[in-house]
Parts: C-alpha cells; structure tokens; sequence
C-alpha cells in the first residue's frame, strides 16, 4: 500500500495525470488531422508533429517541485523515474499507434511511430539532465524541425540521410532505429541516475 | 523601464535557446540556401521560408516560458503590489525576448546575404523577405508569450512549440492557388509549389505585394495579441485597459484586412502574387540593365544577374553559331528573354517561353534551361539543355527546314548540324525538365532518316571543308528557303 502511495504521490508532484491527459488529446488530434486529405509532405510530417508532441510531453514530467530534500530522502526516486518514464514513453506510442489503428493510415507505419517517439524522448531527456526540464523541449522542437526538412529533402537535394536524423530514414532502417534506440537508452540512464537537473519554477 | 529592460535582457531564456537557433538554421537554411543559384530572389525567398519555422518555432517556446514566469514562481501576488501596471510589466519580457531572437535573426540574416553577396553576379539584397521574418518573430513570440501568460504550466511551451510550427508548417496545405488567404501565411514567398525561381525578379522588379500583406497580418497579429494581455481587469487602471483595448481592435482589424487582402492576389505574368489594392504598377515595367554578352561569331547576351551560364552556354553553342554566322537569315545577336507566368487550376502554374521583350526579327531570342520549372541544375546542365532546346531552330531559322519544307532544306539543315556536331534529331529533355524553342519553325522536326536519298545528301553536304560548305550556303541559301534546290544540286 505504503509503495502504491508512493508512486502516486510521485506521479502527481510530476504532473503524470495531467501529462496522460495531454497525451489523449494528442492521440485525439492526430486521429483528427488525418482525417484531412493531405499531400505526399504533410502526410509524412504530420505524424512527426504529434510523435514529436507526445515526446516532450513524457519529458515534461521529469521535473521536480521538491528538488533537493526529494533527492536526499528518496532512495527509491531513482526506480520511480525509470518506471514513470518507460510507462509514459510506452503509452504515448500505445496512444498514437491506438489513434492510428482506428480507421486512420500513417504513411510511415507502425515502427516509425516506435523509433520516432523513443528517440525524440531520449532527446529530451538528454536536455532536461543538461539544461532542467523546464526548458528540455527546446532539443525535442528543433530536433522536429530538423526532422521534418529530412522529410522534405526527400524530394528536394541535397538529401539528408544521417542516421542521426532518423525521421529522414526510411522506417525499417536499422541504422536510424539503432541512433534512437541509443538516444533513448542514453536518456534513460542519465534520468534514471541523475534525474533533472533542478531549476527554480521548472517544477510547476 | 530600460533598467527593467536590461535585467529582463540578462534573465531571459531566449539566449539559452540561441546555439540551438544558430545550428538550426544553418542544417535547414543556410546549408540549403547557399547551393542554391545566386540569384537574391532565391536566396531570399529561401530565407524567408526555412528562417521563419527555424524562429518561430524556438522563439514561441522561449516567449511561453517567459510568460509563464509569474506564476511557474509563484510570484504573481507579490509583483501585483510593485508601481508598474500588470501590462507595462509584462510587456518587458516579452520585448527582452523578441529583442534577443531579432539580434540572433538579423545576424543569421547578415551571415546569408553576405555569402550571397560574394556569389551573385547582379542584382542586390531584398529587404521585404527579410522584413516578414522579422515580423514573424516578433507575432510568434508574441502568441508564446500571451499563450504562456494565460496557460502557466509546465507543458504550455512545449506543446505551444509544436502547435506552432505544426500551424505554420501544415497549414500551406489549405492554399488552392494565388487567390488563397492562406497565402497570408510567411512562410509563402510566391505561387505555392512552385518553389523559388531564378526567372522571377531579374526580368522585372521584385513585386512586395504579398510581403507587405504578410508585415500587416503579423503586425496586426503582434499587437492584439500584447494588447489581449492587458484586458483583465488586473491588468492596469481603465484608461490603460481602455488602450489595451484599442490596441487588440486595431490589431484585429489590421490582422483581418491583410488576410482579405491576400485573397485578392493574383499571379502576374512576371511569377509574383499581385494584389491589386497594394500593387505599383512601375513593378510591372522590364527592369534596364546592360546584357552581358560573349565575343562569339553571333553575340550571344544575357542577362547580367545569368552571367555565370555565358561561358558554358557559349561552349555549347559556338559549334551551331560558327556554321551559320554571316547567312542570310542568320540573327545578329542571341538575347536572353524572360518567361511569363500563369496560374492555372488549384496550385498548377504554367510557365510560357518568351516574355515579349525582344522585338527584332534579327535578335534570336532565348529562354535558359534554368528559368523553367524542374531540378535544380549544374551551369553546363543548364548550358547543355538550353543548346538541345534552341540548337534546331537557329539552323531551321536560316535554311527554312521544316515539315513543309523541301528534302534539299531538310538535308542542308541535317547536314550543318552535323557539321556542327549534333547528332540528335529532336529537342530533348533532360531530367524532366520543361523545354522551350519547340515552337519555332521546324524545331524537333529535321527528321531525315538514315538510308534516304535526303540523309546521304546531307552526309555529303557535310563532309565538305567548312569554308567550302559555308561560301555554297552563302550564295544559294536564297534559292534553298525558296525552294529552288534540289537534292542532286547540293554538293
């Protein structure tokens, strides 16, 4: 009971009801946007906008509104930030990949959603480990930018095709699902460890 | 207030944002733009668009969270009590912000036309691009800052963010031709999918039409959104709320009228939107500049801002130009003409070789490979293609070879392009790229099939020394485009 309550009252100091709830209405959007007759660009980089949305909003709950004395007195925090991260990480692909399955088509596929939102997780949780989380969106947006011109430079050369930008790879490609899967695991490991780094407000 | 200024200058996150910004647009702008053609309404039509996602996605952020501030610190009860209104104060970060993300603009802005500079043969910076990026800026962090004002939380700036650039991005999706509203948006620079042009604003002036729109849409835009923040009633006294008032009316008006006046454009024939309540109509006249031309046998002249095609296109050409230099018939110069433009259904544009500028029957004009819709091309792609387009129809000029002509024409007219080296029958076209001068007499027709009486004609007609087959042309040529010659009469 006493480790129930904790993992509550550790979800909720984190936002993580709040952040399910976000992670609906995303899945809700981009049910709704495909909907909508989209050409050869915007169905490739729609689905990157919402994988892109649901990332940062499992990174937002990184932050903590205690800070120091949570970091001291909780022994457990380190498994909570894991299991809290890999939960929210894993619904917000169940979520998308449900939205899509409802009668939608994502023009990448499932896999795509999989490595996209892993690895533009991992990115966020890279930032929030180097920068506080308050501000640990700024690598997942510009990251969605830069992956969203990969798309587009398939059409228009020069061509970007680094594994790195693995939005801009094809969605069985192994080099592009093995630099995210890195990113994630490498996010992970640091949030899992060291957590967020704390900054005044972050926590709100 | 400028104290306040410079500590919300030295505490703001937009400069924490900025290596972000920087390596941004150099992987989706710069990188991208500086291969492009040096052409400045290239450049800077690509600047426009790819520095606009890059800014407003980053600066939107940055303003949420700046907005947010009071609250995420929980020091909304305390500020309330300090001399300034609730509006001045706020007013503060967000210029803090929109100042920092401007500095970071103009310099990214500095960086690309500098480079241009040193590239482009002609020509000079356009400002109106430029202008909407920093307008954009300015609206985009803005609607982050009222956004985060009135959404504190820790997820606003990022979903704020991504809702941003997802509008901005996705929303060229609904534009259905020049008479869209949706052409509002800045990151339009002209006839959507049609991409940047290199034929547009050489020939003619560049048309600021839709550009001023935009300024007006994203002015209007950036002041009903800070006027917005000073409506509450905690917001000032009633005269400041009164102003605030004002200020979100206006804005909405000035916001609501550029949109209307967007969906009046019309694509003109020189390949910009033209709305009529905003356009010069001086824009509509041919830009004067001196032609650049070649020292070859028949000059060719181009535009000056095409300089850099001249060597490769006069090294394509020179073959054809020194078979039929001093032929009666034969043009005395090659200018470079302009192509017009028009829209046709949804987002098609259909683009016309010639734009009527050139007026002598003894001027062969010319449309480069490069100002017609298709890949990107190298200058001896561009050379390459252009020769294919205009090589049959400079022969065809002069020895009257066409469909209806006689076999003797055909035969001289096969005859001197091979002579000249050129052994394909037809216009061609390279990577799907349009073609032009197929519509001159007997262009993509010399067909003179192997093995005819008319094809060993021509064979022999070639094989004669230059200077013999070029003084029989010069004194029979008459007779030839009349007709007169026969197959068994050419030597």
């Amino acid at each position: 009971m006493t480790g129930i309550r904790l993992v509550w009252l550790y979800a909720v100091g984190r936002r993580v009801p709040f952040a399910l709830i976000a992670l609906a209405a995303i899945a809700t959007g981009l049910r709704v946007a495909l909907l909508g007759n989209w050409d050869a660009y915007g169905a490739l980089q729609l689905p990157l906008c919402f994988e892109a949305a649901a990332a940062v909003t499992v990174v937002a709950t990184t932050a903590s509104p205690f800070g120091e004395p949570e970091r001291v007195a909780g022994p457990w925090l380190p498994y909570l930030r894991l299991a809290v991260t890999i939960a929210l990480t894993v619904t917000a692909i169940g979520a998308l990949l449900a939205a899509a399955a409802t009668g939608g088509h994502l023009s990448e596929g499932t896999l795509d959603v999989l490595r996209n939102v892993a690895g533009i997780t991992g990115i966020g949780l890279l930032f929030a480990a180097a920068v506080g989380s308050g501000l640990s969106w700024t690598g997942p947006t510009a990251y969605l930018v830069a992956g969203v011109y990969a798309l587009y430079t398939r059409w228009h050369p020069p061509t970007l095709t680094w594994p790195w930008l693995w939005p801009g790879r094809p969605p069985h490609d192994l080099g592009g699902a093995l630099c995210a899967g890195l990113v994630f695991a490498a996010g992970l490991a640091v949030i899992t460890l060291r957590g967020a780094r704390d900054r005044l407000g972050d926590g709100a | 207030m400028t104290r306040l200024l410079r500590m919300e200058l030295r505490h703001n996150a937009m400069p924490l944002l900025l290596p972000v910004v920087v390596v941004l647009f150099w992987l989706t702008t710069y990188r991208k733009t500086v291969v492009m053609a040096p052409f400045w309404n290239v450049r800077a039509a690509s600047l426009q668009l790819n520095a606009v996602l890059d800014f407003a996605v980053s600066v939107t952020g940055a303003a949420a969270w700046m907005g947010s501030r009071e609250t995420r610190h929980r020091l909304t009860d305390q500020l309330a009590i300090t001399a300034r209104s609730r509006w001045a104060r706020l007013l503060v970060p967000w210029s803090a912000t929109a100042i920092w993300a401007l500095v970071v603009y103009f310099g990214c802005v500095a960086w690309l036309y500098v480079a241009t500079a040193h590239q482009a043969s002609w020509g000079g910076p356009l400002w109106w691009p430029v202008a909407v990026g920093a307008a954009s800026v300015a609206a985009f962090s803005a609607l982050g800052f009222a956004v985060g004002n009135c959404l504190p939380s820790r997820f606003t700036a990022p979903l704020a963010t991504i809702a941003a650039f997802f509008v901005l991005a996705l929303s060229t999706q609904l534009i259905h031709g020049s008479q869209s509203y949706w052409n509002v948006s800045p990151i339009v620079t002209g006839p959507w999918d049609m991409g940047p042009q290199p034929g547009v604003a050489t020939f003619y002036p560049f048309v600021p039409d839709l550009p001023i729109a935009q300024v007006m849409f994203l002015g209007g835009l950036t002041a009903a959104l800070l006027g917005a923040l000073g409506l509450p009633a905690r917001a000032g006294g009633r005269s400041l709320r009164s102003a605030a008032a004002g200020l979100t009316g206006a804005g909405l008006l000035a916001a609501g009228t550029a949109a209307g006046l967007a969906g009046t454009g019309t694509l003109g024939p020189h390949g910009m939107i033209d709305i009529p309540a905003l356009h010069d109509a001086a824009s509509d006249r041919p830009l004067q500049y001196t032609p650049v031309c070649s020292h070859t046998t028949i000059p060719l002249c181009f535009n000056p801002a095409y300089a850099r095609y001249l060597p490769a296109t006069v090294d394509a050409l020179t073959p054809v130009l020194n078979q039929i230099a001093g032929l009666p018939g034969a043009p005395t110069r090659i200018v470079q003409e302009s192509v017009t433009y028009r829209q046709e259904s949804g987002n098609g544009v259909a683009v016309f070789c010639g734009g009527g500028l050139v007026h002598s029957v003894r001027v062969f004009p010319v449309v480069l490979a490069d100002q017609l819709p298709g890949l990107a091309m190298t200058a001896a792609q561009i050379a390459g293609q252009t020769a294919s387009m205009y090589t049959e129809s400079l022969v065809s000029g002069v020895t009257g070879a066409g469909p209806t002509a006689s076999p003797a024409q055909n035969a001289v007219a096969r005859a001197v392009l091979m002579a000249a080296g050129v052994h394909r029958s037809t216009v061609i076209s390279q990577n799907g790229q349009a073609t032009c001068g197929t519509d001159a007499p007997g262009a993509g027709r010399l067909e003179v099939a192997p093995g005819t009486p008319d094809y060993a004609a021509a064979q022999r007609f070639a094989a004669l020394p230059a200077s013999a087959r070029h003084a029989w042309l010069v004194r029979h040529i008459a007779a030839l485009r009349a007709g007169q010659i026969t197959l068994e009469q050419i030597p």
